[in-house]
Parts: C-alpha cells; sequence; structure tokens
C-alpha cells in the first residue's frame, strides 16, 4: 500500500460513498419518481448489471428526476467501485466501513451485501467491522487527548507523477557553504 | 499540544516497557519513542491488553490482508476525522 495511487483511489471512494449515503439516508422520498424517463431507465439498467440485482439502489432512484445528473453520479460511482489498482471486493470492505462509521443504515446494509455477493465470508465481514470498532476507538482516544501525529515517518514519500503527467523535479539541494 | 504529558517509555514499568518492544515489532520500525497512542494505552494496563489484543487480532491476515486492514484503519481514522 505504498502507492499513493492506492490512497487517492481509496479517497474518491469514500467521498462517493458518502455521497451516496447521504442521498439515501435523508428523508427524500418524494424525489423518486414514480415513472422514471427512458434516459434513466437505461442509467437503472447499467446500475442493475453492475451490482447483478433486480433493484436499483435508493440512492440512484432519488436523483432519477434529472437524467443527466444521474448518469454522470452513476458514472462516477461506476469508476469509484470498479476494479481498479482496489480490487471491487475490497472497496466494499473500505465502503462498508465508511458507512458504519458514519452509521448510514443504507450504506451498511448495501455495503455488506455486496461484500457478501463478492465472495466475502462472515470471518471477513467481522475482520471488517473489529477494525472498524478499533480505530473508532482510537480515534477518539486520540482526539480527547489531541494527541499529534507521530507516526508519519512510517512511509516513504511517493514521488511518481500523477497519472499521464511528468515526473516531479529533482529535490534540490541547498548551496554548499564555500 | 496534548492534554496531557506524555510519559517517556522509561517512566513506565519494566514490564509494560516490553510491551513498547513488542509494539515496536509490530510496527517494523525503529521509534524513538513508542508511540504516543501505545503510551496512552499502557496507562491502564488491564484495559490496554485487552484492547491491543482485540486490534492485532482484528488487523491479522484472514479474509482481508493486513495491508488491506490498514486501509479500512486509515478511511475510519479519516472519516472521523481524526489527524492523529
Amino acid at each position: 500500500m505504498a502507492d499513493d495511487a492506492l490512497w487517492y483511489e481509496a479517497a474518491l471512494l469514500v467521498g462517493i460513498t458518502n455521497a451516496l449515503n447521504v442521498v439515501a439516508d435523508s428523508p427524500l422520498d418524494s424525489l423518486e419518481p414514480a415513472s422514471p424517463s427512458a434516459e434513466a431507465q437505461a442509467v437503472f439498467g447499467e446500475i442493475r448489471a453492475f451490482y447483478d440485482r433486480a433493484d436499483v439502489p435508493l440512492a440512484f432512484r432519488r436523483v432519477a428526476a434529472d437524467p443527466g445528473y444521474l448518469a454522470d453520479l452513476w458514472g462516477a460511482a461506476r469508476r469509484g467501485f470498479a476494479d481498479n489498482r482496489l480490487t471491487r471486493r475490497h472497496k466494499e470492505a473500505l465502503a462498508f466501513a465508511v458507512s458504519v462509521t458514519t452509521c448510514s443504515a443504507f450504506g451498511t446494509a448495501f455495503h455488506l451485501a455486496e461484500m457478501r455477493r463478492l465472495g466475502v465470508g462472515e470471518r471477513g465481514v467481522m475482520e471488517v467491522l473489529g477494525v472498524t470498532q478499533m480505530f473508532s476507538s482510537y480515534t477518539k482516544i486520540a482526539d480527547t487527548l489531541q494527541l499529534e501525529p507521530d507516526m508519519d515517518g512510517l512511509a516513504a514519500v511517493d514521488r511518481s507523477p500523477a497519472p499521464g503527467g511528468a515526473a516531479p523535479p529533482a529535490p534540490t539541494r541547498p548551496p554548499e557553504a564555500p | 499540544m496534548p492534554t496531557v504529558r506524555l510519559r517517556d517509555a522509561s517512566e513506565y514499568p519494566a514490564p509494560i516497557r516490553k510491551l513498547f518492544e513488542v509494539a515496536k515489532a509490530w510496527f517494523n520500525y525503529d521509534f524513538p519513542q513508542p508511540p504516543a497512542m501505545s503510551r496512552v494505552m499502557a496507562w491502564d494496563p488491564e484495559l490496554g491488553a485487552f484492547h491491543g489484543r482485540a486490534m492485532k487480532r482484528a488487523m491479522a491476515p484472514g479474509e482481508f490482508t493486513r495491508a488491506e486492514k490498514e486501509m479500512v484503519a486509515a478511511v475510519v481514522s479519516g472519516v472521523n476525522a481524526c489527524a492523529y
């Protein structure tokens, strides 16, 4: 997990997870169109295929009144959750941890179901739940005592460029004394 | 700045100092002082020992690797807005 690329991917996933959860967990039932447009239905088809399920997750149904927005949100979600540098299985575990931590009823149930669908067993679920619980403890202990980071030296700095970009300039040395 | 004075490892009794060595091995990193969290948890060894064992059990490789679990821990810490 030394490459920054993995952490960028994880952070983007956390953002998308929370974006879906906040809409699904809010009292927004009235926003779900009774008869989604053909354009929205086409996006729904992609969503059903991606998740291999008959229904469309609530977070997407609630924004279907604007099919263009739905398509863009779905595009971001699909990219965020698809296999990439991180596996889809691991991403669902991260999303589950985020959802439990933020007390998202939608996200917790949805990502738990996705973890199981992708082959994570009960032991694996408990592993993720255990890590989530333990670090929900450590973080609050640290915050209560206002502890300052002291483990940032554990990982080396990744000096690779942005995707498709140029390598960063070499670090400059201070001029030597004559 | 921490709201308490973090004690140096040398201020802890010998059995606890041995646990700090175990923590160093866990992180595979030669800290000048044990991490602040290790020193906090060592304040009450009866709580800290259970907590530490639960953490190590949760973080041990299983269906997910330790690296994958470290990332889970990091996102939980991030969502909790914990800088530590």
